[in-house]
């Protein structure tokens, strides 16, 4: 039947926590209350101000996307206001991840990122809030050593429900035809889902007892009871051949992301009122 | 039978056919350029000479629907004008209760308004002078938010980042006399909303359409009177169709015309039902426009049914097109979502539709390598007038399967050439067919090789001047007339097939 795809591909591997995590988010878009942005990349930089604040030069080498002044520095009243390279432009927030590399170590330069704004699955959508101003969050783990769940870290073509645990051959083939070129090549997705519960209190909190985290069958725990939208973020790259791609972090399977709440925070404020409050889907990404 | 192939042979035998790719519609995957460093929307100031409506609040600055201005009174007669009454567009709207008239004096609004309101009319009291300017940093000039029975009359939105006017899950909707131009992506947009009507409309210099209706069956709606030139595509809707018509309008100059469309990427597949009568069709090979996604693959086209069903093209003047001047063509979809639909779910509802529990899918069905084709089945083309087509006036294709299966016809039309050739031999509305169906076959594969023009940065393409379009009759004591009850009951039969264009493009 035509429909929406949720958990199939999830099935194989299941979590590798013993949490329960809820179905993994992909399928057409226009049934889950969203809003969305689209960014092109801003810099590359060897800094991560949520990781290493104020130590420039330190991390491995991220690409950012959103607001375009972003360094080493965490001081939020120097980045809030802001240029964007995001085309909504009340959105500075800032959003990175590690830099896709070549076989040769070179950087795959991606091509945009996608950024999709929603309740988390299951979670009502009326009672989110908005992310406190200057959160910063991280999903997944940069010292996976093993692939992760795929409810957090995929891999994917463009928009397509293909999810994977390492990055699959977007190409499109011809039956040996090599002569046929695509006239609009798709691209290698990224896909990395955020927790989407909050503790109330802390802006950032890296390790134990981490300041958010993800719902469980719709339901944020006591300790995090604060619905909070679920960022989806997906970063396209070339189709490109995905043997010996790597990430600047490590292999594939250490795939991260970061994201700093520096929107515009009424703005921020008024898409979540007026888009997931009242379950309306916003807007539909390419 | 259609039906008789599984979805893993069709999609098989589109694997062997061809491989490319293809941008899926609504919005494709060309750069969002960055705009120009600009300054922050609260303080961008009206260009030329704006009544005391400068105040520009972000959309942002809404207050919460019960918040109205405590200085205001409601007035007793409902009608709430901008800025006499209020200082912006949205305060009037957040101020204002079902059923009641927000009244635009003639000035540049840098707003981006959002609307949750049920049965309001915002109104213009001048088209070509009550101007909403997003100035390339705001979103959508209205944006109407699952509220039901809204109506925009007589104004005019420009230089969004988003869309000009905007339907989100609404029921009822209604814009007139509205003129949208160099929006990046819709000019005049109704998602996910049935019950609507857009008229006496003009849209130009959209990357993706001037105007559209997607994801909705049936959708009840009637496109009437509106002039798309400029954009991407004239006219697209995705996953749409069941009573809606599109009829005595007009799209020149766009990259494509009028473009029916489906695809897995947004809900209620296939598109289906539209009916196109009494258009005036032409010169859609533009390459001076922006674009995005399916304007690129319709390019050079007047109407092209892109993997739609049951549509009616009748009685439309089409000519001078570089490519087709009437396609019903395959859309072969890059990173599908979904599988076909089968066709005993041709003609489930919309609402149906996306409620249904989900399809466990397994991976091979939705292989990175290869996509999805969507065939269009059951088309009627009849009575037009076509000419002046480069490939051919009228094509007639499927992808994977064989074209002759589709149950597509063609009767009636004033044409020269088809692909294939005697097509109307080949596939009468009437009566049984004959003839060879491979000589002068179109080849599908050039759907998705065939390489369109380069884009052109929406914000800076030159655009012809805006038209002074005329507005609606007396606009300042018009009672209001919230989106209920639509659209009225449209005679087609009573459309003749039109001789010239209605419209003269100053450019």
């Amino acid at each position: 039947m035509a429909g929406l795809v949720l958990g199939a591909c999830a099935a194989d591997d299941g979590p590798t926590s013993t949490e329960e995590r809820d179905p993994l988010r992909n399928g057409p878009q226009g049934n889950v209350a969203q809003f969305i942005v689209e960014c092109e990349l801003s810099h590359l930089a060897y800094d991560d101000p949520i990781v290493l604040p104020d130590l420039p030069g330190e991390s491995h080498l991220h690409q950012f996307f959103g607001n375009v002044d972003i360094t080493a520095d965490p001081d939020y009243d120097r980045v809030i206001g802001s240029d964007t390279s995001c085309e909504r432009r009340s959105d500075t927030a800032s959003y990175w991840a590690p830099a896709l590399l070549d076989e040769t170590g070179d950087v795959v330069m991606p091509t945009k990122l996608t950024a999709y704004y929603r309740p988390g699955p299951g979670v009502d959508p009326a009672t989110i809030e908005p992310y406190p101003a200057g959160l910063m969050m991280v999903a997944g783990d940069a010292g996976a050593d093993d692939e992760q769940p795929l409810e957090i870290v995929a891999w994917g073509c463009g928009t397509g429900s293909v999810r994977e645990q390492r990055p699959p051959d977007c190409r499109i083939q011809f039956d040996g035809d090599t002569e046929l070129e695509p006239t609009t090549p798709t691209s290698l997705r990224l896909w990395i889902s955020f927790p989407d519960c909050w503790d109330d209190t802390r802006l950032s909190g890296l390790g134990s007892g981490a300041h958010v985290r993800y719902s469980e069958a719709g339901t944020c725990a006591e300790s995090h009871p604060v619905p909070i939208p679920q960022l989806q973020m997906a970063i396209d790259f070339p189709a490109v051949d995905p043997s010996g791609l790597s990430l600047a972090s490590g292999g594939t399977e250490t795939a991260h992301a970061d994201f700093w709440n520096v929107w515009d925070q009424e703005a921020l404020e008024n898409e979540v009122r007026v888009c997931l409050n009242r379950d309306l889907v916003c807007g539909v990404s390419s | 039978m259609i039906g008789s192939d599984t979805k893993k042979a069709r999609r098989a035998a589109a694997a062997l056919i061809g491989a490319a790719v293809l941008v899926a519609a609504c919005g494709g995957s060309d750069d969002s350029s960055d705009s120009t460093a600009a300054p922050s929307a609260a303080e961008a100031p009206a260009e030329t000479e704006a009544p005391a409506a400068t105040e520009a609040p972000a959309a942002s600055e809404a207050p919460a629907e019960t918040e109205a201005p405590a200085a205001t009174e409601a007035p007793s007669d409902g009608v709430r004008s901008v800025p006499d009454d209020y200082p912006t567009i949205q305060e009037a709207v957040d101020a204002a209760a079902p059923g009641d008239l927000v009244l635009i004096a003639p000035g540049v609004y840098n707003e981006a308004v959002d609307v949750s309101t049920d049965e309001l009319t915002i109104r213009g009291l001048d088209r070509n002078e009550v101007v909403l300017d997003g100035e390339f940093e705001l979103e959508n000039g209205i944006r109407i938010l699952g509220a039901s029975g809204v109506a925009v009359e007589n104004m005019t939105a420009i230089n969004y980042t988003v869309n000009g006017f905007y339907w989100i899950q609404a029921d009822g909707y209604r814009a007139s006399y509205v003129t949208a131009q160099r929006n990046n992506d819709y000019g005049i947009y109704a998602f996910d909303s049935v019950n609507g009507v857009i008229e006496h409309a003009y849209a130009a210099g959209s990357p993706d359409a001037g105007f559209y209706i997607g994801q909705c069956y049936p959708c009840n709606a009637l496109v009437d009177d509106v002039w798309g030139e400029y954009n991407g595509l004239g006219y697209s809707g995705t996953n749409s169709g069941g009573n809606l018509t599109i009829i005595n309008s007009q799209f020149n100059d766009n990259r494509a015309g009028i473009v029916p469309n489906s695809g897995s990427y947004e809900l209620c597949y296939p598109g289906r039902e539209s009916t196109v009568i009494g258009n005036v069709v032409f010169g859609n090979s533009n390459p001076d426009t922006p674009s995005k996604g399916l304007a690129d693959l319709a390019y050079g086209t007047g109407i092209t049914v892109a993997g739609a069903h049951r549509n009616v093209v009748e009685r439309n003047l089409v000519y001078d097109h570089e490519r087709a001047g009437i396609a019903i063509a395959p859309f072969p979809e890059e990173n599908p979502n979904d599988d076909l639909p089968e066709q005993d779910e041709w003609e489930v509802p919309c609402e149906v539709q996306r409620e249904e529990p989900l399809a466990e899918v397994t991976p091979e069905d939705l292989v990175a390598d290869t996509y999805l084709v969507w065939n269009p089945y059951f088309n009627r083309v009849a009575d037009n007038s076509i000419a002046e087509s480069g490939l051919a006036d009228m094509v007639n294709s499927g992808f994977g399967t064989p074209t002759e299966e589709l149950g597509n016809c063609f009767a009636g039309n004033t044409f020269t050439t088809s692909q294939p050739a005697d097509l109307e031999t080949l596939a009468p509305c009437e009566g049984e067919g004959s003839g060879d169906w491979t000589v002068d076959a179109f080849d599908p594969i050039q759907i998705v090789t065939y390489e369109p023009p380069a884009p052109v940065d929406y914000q800076t393409v030159e655009l012809p001047p805006l038209p002074q379009l005329p507005g609606m009759d007396d606009p300042e004591n018009a009672p209001a007339s919230p989106a209920v009850g639509l659209p009225a009951a449209v005679e087609t039969g009573s459309i003749a097939l039109p001789t010239e264009p209605f419209y003269s493009s100053a450019g």
